[in-house]
């Protein structure tokens, strides 16, 4: 059985159009979406008319602060919205709803876009949809690739889940302890001081290239969930050894086989792999417990080829696995997501009174009824 | 075109607060980017656009003065309560600390 995507259609036209607007870290995004009437399927794919996206980007060693980061999406978002319709060859008047992220992500810039979308809002007088980022990054993944059913591997900045959808919920099977991996890298990156543009895990996966020596590190898996924090004081205490002057602190920092000294390069390749491994680890897992054999990865650090390539040489030992993945485009947080989501509860009437468009900065996964599919 | 307000009412006072007399312009005083970013060597590439001619724009300004002074007298406000629980604490402590004999 499968669900009416059409029953609020408007009389006369046979497509809708979203605007989507996403804002829930240090990237601003938005996306013009468009949906013929009907089933999504391979024959009707959604259409994407604009992906606008602008990030906030901190000086090297430094984190986004929530302030600063807000103070970015409020004085860009006039402009990347007027960006984004004209690459779409729109007007405002012509779309059917206006959707932006609700949460999970930092309050500050949660806000001032949603203060965007609620004066777009009233402006064109269309219904407003409020998404969770998380299942914007679901719905897209799995709108770009094709994947019907897959195990969702959602690594980000903000997010480390495995994900897989059961009975209208996308639930969570196991998820970091503390946390991200996104962040695990990032604030690794900051001690290194490697730069932030355009991404530091960008620069990780890049310098990981040249590593030629595995250093140790903790592997810590508990069950189906993880933990990273210890993993990142660790890989902490060994960077800033590095840079130490007294050489009696760098014993720890010679490969034993080569006896050659531990790189900036190493580190970076020995922290991939040993935070690779285990998401890889808990994915297998995860698909033995559903009986999939698809995995989508969906995330800023879906991005990371590496990363693909670990989890393709698990799926491919797996009986007619398949792996999944997407570009930057849409693997990092984009407005394009938003739209998507948001658009398909818009089809299914799910949309939100002004009243109700205030943003959380807790808002998992599993919350969200997903009246949208119903297999 | 009138200017916008604001008004702030608690038990203590009330007070109305204006755009003031101008000149106004988008670059409030009070969003300005931290300072903590540029020492770290962070160059501010998010200024907001000028605000344009047009009535839209004007008010554009005319609200990013009245946030200044919005930020300003909370900032004033949340000092001064401060300062009282301060004083309170000094009286119904006398100076001392419970723990101690």
């Amino acid at each position: 059985m499968t669900v009416d995507l059409d029953k609020f259609k408007k009389p006369g036209k046979d497509y809708y159009l979203a605007l989507g607007l996403e804002g829930s870290a240090n990237k601003l995004g938005v996306g013009v979406i468009k949906h013929n009437l009907g089933q999504l399927s391979s024959e009707n794919r959604a259409e994407v008319l604009s992906n606008v996206r602008d990030t906030y980007i901190t000086p090297p060693g430094e984190g986004f602060l929530p302030r600063d980061t807000a103070r970015h999406h409020r004085n860009w978002v006039v402009r990347i919205i007027k960006k984004s319709l004209v690459d779409a060859g729109i007007k405002g008047t012509d779309l059917d709803c206006i959707c932006f992220t609700q949460g999970p992500g930092m309050g500050a810039p949660l806000q001032s876009v949603v203060i965007a979308a609620r004066t777009l809002s009233q402006l064109w007088k269309l219904p407003l949809i409020g998404v969770n980022h998380c299942v914007g990054h679901i719905e897209m993944g799995r709108e770009i690739t094709g994947a019907n059913n897959p195990v969702v591997l959602y690594v980000s900045g903000g997010n480390t889940q495995i994900i897989a959808y059961s009975r209208q919920r996308y639930r969570i099977f196991g998820e970091t302890l503390d946390i991200a991996i996104g962040n695990c890298l990032d604030r690794f990156a900051r001690v290194l001081k490697i730069s932030n543009d355009p991404a530091p895990g960008y620069n990780i996966e890049q310098m990981a290239k040249k590593g030629k020596h595995l250093v140790t590190l903790p592997y810590t898996v508990k069950g189906m969930d993880l933990s990273m924090a210890g993993i990142l004081s660790y890989i902490e205490v060994l960077a800033k050894d590095l840079f130490s002057s007294n050489p009696k602190k760098n014993k720890n920092l010679i490969d034993e086989e080569s006896g050659e000294l531990i790189t900036p390069e190493d580190l970076c390749y020995s922290l991939q792999e040993s935070l690779f491994s285990m998401l890889v680890e808990i994915t297998e897992r995860a698909m033995a417990h559903v009986q999939s054999n698809q995995v989508l990865i969906v995330g800023g650090v879906g991005s990371n080829e590496r990363l693909q390539e670990m989890m393709e040489l698990m799926v491919n030992e797996r009986k007619n696995g398949s792996i999944h993945a997407t570009d930057e485009r849409f693997c990092i947080d984009n407005g394009i997501m938003i739209a998507h989501a948001g658009l398909l509860s818009y089809r299914m009437g799910q949309i939100n009174d002004l009243k109700d468009t205030v943003c959380t900065q807790r808002f998992r996964t599993d919350e969200v009824f997903v009246s949208w599919r119903d297999d | 075109m009138n200017s916008p307000i604001a008004e702030y009412s608690s038990p203590d006072i009330n007070k109305t607060l204006t755009a003031g007399d101008g000149p106004h312009s988008t670059n409030g005083k009070t969003t300005q980017i931290s300072e903590f970013v540029t020492k770290a060597g962070g160059e501010d590439r998010d200024k907001p656009t000028e605000a344009s001619d047009s009535q839209l724009g004007q008010l554009r300004a005319k609200i990013t003065s009245l946030q200044d002074n919005i930020n300003v007298f909370l900032t004033q406000r949340m000092k001064q309560v401060k300062d009282e629980g301060d004083i309170e604490r000094r009286i119904l402590d006398d100076g001392v600390d419970e723990d101690s004999d």
